[in-house]
């Protein structure tokens, strides 16, 4: 421990920590671009300047590392007044339409602004004229509006390994942008949007389906939606609901009165997902298929596993489908069949924490399913268009028979959630037992990778479970080489799992994250039924439609096919 | 020239006498500083990388010779690359390294095959197992900051980064690196046998308004008006001081050495003096240094990236005769930020040329 003086206050500090993070313990948010706990430092933005006593220069307080004495000052004249020219400098080189933007109000770069209290740029404004890349169908990538803050390649480089952005040309014509002067559709993109979320500006944004999902609300088509196992723990706090409260009931009443004839729980495909995935993988063990068996329920990931890994990986991810597909596949035939409409009449909103959903409802084996996705953020915006006071809606139930949900479904949101769903059935499955003892602590948290050796029903059964990219490709590359001890893997593309989701809203603190699991974890342990098997109304779509798990008809509405997907 | 006097590995024979401690400590009472433009003491660079816990440590020798008017390096890779060589294997054997590499800079890059030979001539005569390779650099000044030419050669972007960690601590691969630049390792041979040597001969890099423009070996505390007397300059009215420090600044008694230089916020650097004559307007020499670094500026960090553009579009204002006294104000204002904030080097110096052309040579710079 040594201690140091900032703006004279004598404060504690770790020998090694930098300067923002003690003045950030110490109740001050010293205003950065870069910086972002998650990522490598670089000290490229120089807002976070604070003067040092002693130091001839202003010190980027991201990577100046505190020493004992050392006497900080964050808001100097000097400190304040280079704050101030070097965001007018950034701005005389933005685009500065800002009530035109989608960020408008959620922009960094516009807070700081605010915040420095700056009317003017004294600078000759630089116009950009650089062309909106569109060719995504999840991301937009709008480079007349980037600061150069680089934590969009990071996220991509060093964090998902996809390598699909990367800065191009010098100095002033510095830009963010794919290799060989691709676009973001011909990019290695695996559209998971960390990219979006990491972005303080509106240079990278979610491709927006608002306009569409409005006229099909004005069509004369039947509207179903269904919401992701995530989003009850996040739309709040786009409303300015704290962090970590679950509004689901608001969430269905929202969706209801904004015209939406039914509401589904894509938590009830989860349980059909984990019904299906549990049979496979029992048939995988029992008949020495091909292990580890991968879990596939996150697009971004299999767009991954398609491009880089396929030859090698095909046969060990499980040819589940996502529980989205799952439920737009079981919405489109079972339900369409009972309401007696032709599946061309019903339009069907997926509400997901993910850009990358956006690509998967576009893939050939799910065409004519889900007709628009929606991320958090997004459905957000629509409400605050169509006015509805989200804060005060009551309480509302989902609707029968697609919105009824196990609190294994509810977990589905973060890291280890499918894991720990998918063993509470096998473990029931392959002891023929009742099991009480379901919560599996082991796979929860925010580590990167979790393993677990679990003993059921006198097998050993070693699972491991890994968010990021990054994390997975070593897993995948020891699969590769043959020497992975696994039997069973969770891959989720974005930290934290889906509540970490591309689409979600920013900014991807670990603190933030971890309420957000907690409200997971709360609404699954208030449930009756935990299990995804004893689901009363997926039993009975079985009984009703669909046989036996991993039946032929099952296989054909809930399972998929993969192939090799091209990057370069 | 003492520099180019070759020593024929006798110093890399007396080092292997004497071990890597005395050796050390010979460049320590010599007083050899670095040349490649901040004076570092050489000796404290080796202990210190030596010092660093590793199983590998790495050297690079800087050949990205790239200051404004600086080609002394050029001169020393043509004349005498074997002490260059030497220098490295010297270094190489007192800090306990089995890899090194030669930065050279991109538009050098006819003088690869020569270096090759000469290496693989060293190589075989010391029996060295030493891996040495060059690597040609792009073309940005950038890779000439030791952070950037650690990105260069990890195949990176060429981007500067903060220190600390020092190279010496962690450098390339992570692993604790020492650099050092071509001068600086052409006379570790010679401070380590010559008994006359010392820290005070210099290269020189002279060119502008001069007849005889070249590199001279000069010792420091010369008087600049002796200097410009040996070179030809005819109506001297300013130097500019091209290497990383950039000021522009002339007095005929001025005495060349840092000390005495740092008074007048002046930076010797790596020795390079551009003589500008009194036909000519200073302002249309800011414009072309700004030029430089708006082209240089390697596009990182926020005030060097956006500030330079700035910094020349307000000089080309005060030159089309537009500009008000408060566009003087900015420029004066923006160059300090730029200083007072930027990442690296570059930016840390690149507006030095503006500020001290402003105070003393005023009556270039008319606004309305």
């Amino acid at each position: 421990m040594i201690k140091l003086r900032i703006n004279g206050k004598e404060v504690e500090a770790e020998e090694g920590e930098y300067i923002i993070d003690v003045a950030k313990r110490n109740g001050i948010d010293i205003p950065h671009f870069c910086y972002n706990e998650r990522l490598e430092r670089i000290g490229a933005c120089r807002l976070c300047v604070v003067e040092v006593k002693g130091m001839p220069r202003l010190q980027a307080s991201c990577s100046t590392q505190v020493k004992e004495h050392m006497e900080i000052y964050t808001h100097t004249p000097r400190v304040l007044e280079a704050r101030r020219v070097n965001m007018q400098l950034l701005l005389a080189n933005h685009d500065l339409y800002c009530t035109l933007c989608k960020e408008n109000l959620l922009c960094k770069l516009q807070r700081y602004a605010s915040e420095l209290m700056i009317e003017d740029t004294p600078f000759e404004i630089l116009h950009r004229y650089d062309e909106i890349d569109n060719s995504s169908v999840s991301i937009r990538r709008d480079n007349n509006k980037c600061i150069l803050c680089e934590q969009c390649v990071r996220i991509c480089n060093d964090v998902q390994t996809v390598y699909a952005i990367g800065l191009v040309n010098r100095g002033i014509n510095t830009r963010v942008k794919p290799s060989f002067e691709h676009t973001m559709k011909e990019s290695a993109c695996i559209n998971c949007g960390q990219c979006v979320v990491a972005c303080p500006t509106g240079a990278l944004t979610e491709k927006s389906d608002i306009q569409g999902v409005i006229d099909a609300l004005n069509s004369n088509k039947y509207l179903i939606a269904q919401t992701a196992p995530s989003i009850r723990a996040t739309l709040g706090e786009c409303f300015g609901i704290p962090a970590g409260t679950p509004v689901t009931g608001k969430m269905v009443s929202a969706l209801k009165q904004i015209g939406f004839d039914k509401v589904f729980d894509t938590n009830f495909g989860a349980d059909i997902c984990i019904i299906e995935e549990a049979t496979e993988f029992i048939k995988r063990i029992k008949q020495k298929g091909t292990l580890p068996m991968i879990t596939t329920c996150c697009p971004a990931w299999i767009k991954f596993g398609e491009q880089f890994y396929y030859e090698e990986l095909n046969k060990n991810m499980s040819t589940c489908r996502s529980p989205q597909a799952i439920l737009a596949s079981l919405v489109k035939t079972y339900y369409a069949k009972k309401i007696n409409k032709n599946p061309e009449d019903i339009i069907l909103v997926d509400i997901m924490p993910c850009t990358a959903k956006k690509y998967e409802i576009l893939r050939p084996e799910f065409k004519g399913e889900a007709d628009f996705v929606l991320t958090t953020v997004e459905l957000a915006k629509l409400l605050k268009q169509l006015n509805v006071d989200f804060v005060n809606l009551p309480h509302t139930e989902f609707d029968d028979p697609l919105g009824f949900s196990t609190g294994a479904g509810d977990i589905f949101g973060h890291t280890g959630g499918v894991m720990e769903a998918a063993l509470r059935t096998v473990a029931d499955w392959l002891s023929g037992e009742d099991l009480k003892e379901i919560d599996y602590k082991e796979i929860r948290g925010m580590e990167e990778v979790k393993e677990a050796e679990i003993d059921i029903a006198g097998m050993s059964i070693r699972i491991c479970v890994v968010h990021t990219m990054g994390a997975a490709r070593k897993l995948l590359e020891q699969i590769k080489a043959g020497k992975s001890p696994y039997h069973f893997i969770e891959i989720m593309a974005c930290y934290g799992g889906c509540i970490g989701g591309g689409g979600q809203p920013p900014p991807h603190n670990k603190e933030r994250l971890a309420k957000r699991i907690k409200a997971l974890i709360n609404v699954d342990e208030r449930k009756k039924i935990r299990k995804s098997h004893k689901n009363p109304a997926a039993l009975k779509i079985y009984a009703e439609y669909l046989g036996e798990p991993g039946s032929k008809k099952a296989h054909r509405l809930l399972h998929t096919t993969y192939s090799k997907k091209s990057y370069v | 020239m003492k520099t180019l006097q070759k020593t024929y590995l006798k110093a890399w024979k007396k080092a292997n006498k004497l071990g890597p401690e005395k050796t050390i400590k010979i460049l320590k009472k010599k007083g050899l500083t670095g040349r490649g433009g901040a004076d570092f003491p050489t000796w404290l660079k080796w202990e210190l990388t030596r010092k660093t816990k590793s199983k590998e440590r790495i050297i690079i020798c800087n050949a990205d010779e790239g200051e404004p008017g600086t080609f002394k390096d050029k001169l020393i890779l043509e004349k005498n690359p074997e002490n260059v060589i030497e220098g490295i294997l010297i270094a190489a054997y007192c800090i306990d390294s089995k890899e090194a590499y030669i930065y050279l800079r991109g538009e050098y890059a006819y003088l690869k095959d020569k270096l090759r030979k000469t290496i693989k001539k060293i190589l075989k005569a010391t029996k060295s197992d030493l891996y040495l390779e060059i690597i040609e650099g792009a073309g940005a000044y950038i890779c000439g900051d030791e952070t950037a030419i650690i990105s260069s050669i990890e195949n990176k972007r060429g981007y500067p980064n903060f220190k600390p960690p020092y190279p010496s601590q962690k450098g390339l691969y992570n692993k604790p690196t020492l650099i050092n630049n071509v001068e600086t390792l052409a006379n570790v041979p010679l401070a380590l046998i010559n008994k006359d040597w010392n820290n005070h001969s210099r290269l020189f890099s002279i060119s502008g308004d001069v007849l005889r423009p070249g590199v001279y070996e000069l010792k420091i505390g010369t008087r600049l008006e002796k200097i410009a007397k040996k070179v030809q300059a005819k109506n001297p009215k300013a130097v500019y001081f091209g290497a990383s420090g950039g000021c522009i600044y002339y007095e005929p008694n001025l005495i060349i050495d840092q000390k005495n230089l740092c008074k007048k916020n002046v930076m010797l650097g790596t020795c390079s003096l551009i003589f500008v004559n009194k036909k000519r307007n200073i302002l249309d020499i800011a414009i072309n240094i700004a030029q430089f670094f708006t082209h240089e500026s390697c596009g990182k960090c926020t005030p060097c990236r956006e500030g330079n553009i700035h910094i020349l579009n307000l000089l080309e204002r005060i030159k089309s005769k537009k500009a008000t006294e408060k566009d003087l104000q900015l420029l004066e204002k923006l160059s300090i930020i730029i200083k007072d904030t930027s990442l690296c080097g570059l930016g840390q110096t690149c507006t030095n040329h503006i500020l001290t052309a402003i105070r003393h040579f005023k009556e270039d710079f008319q606004v309305k």
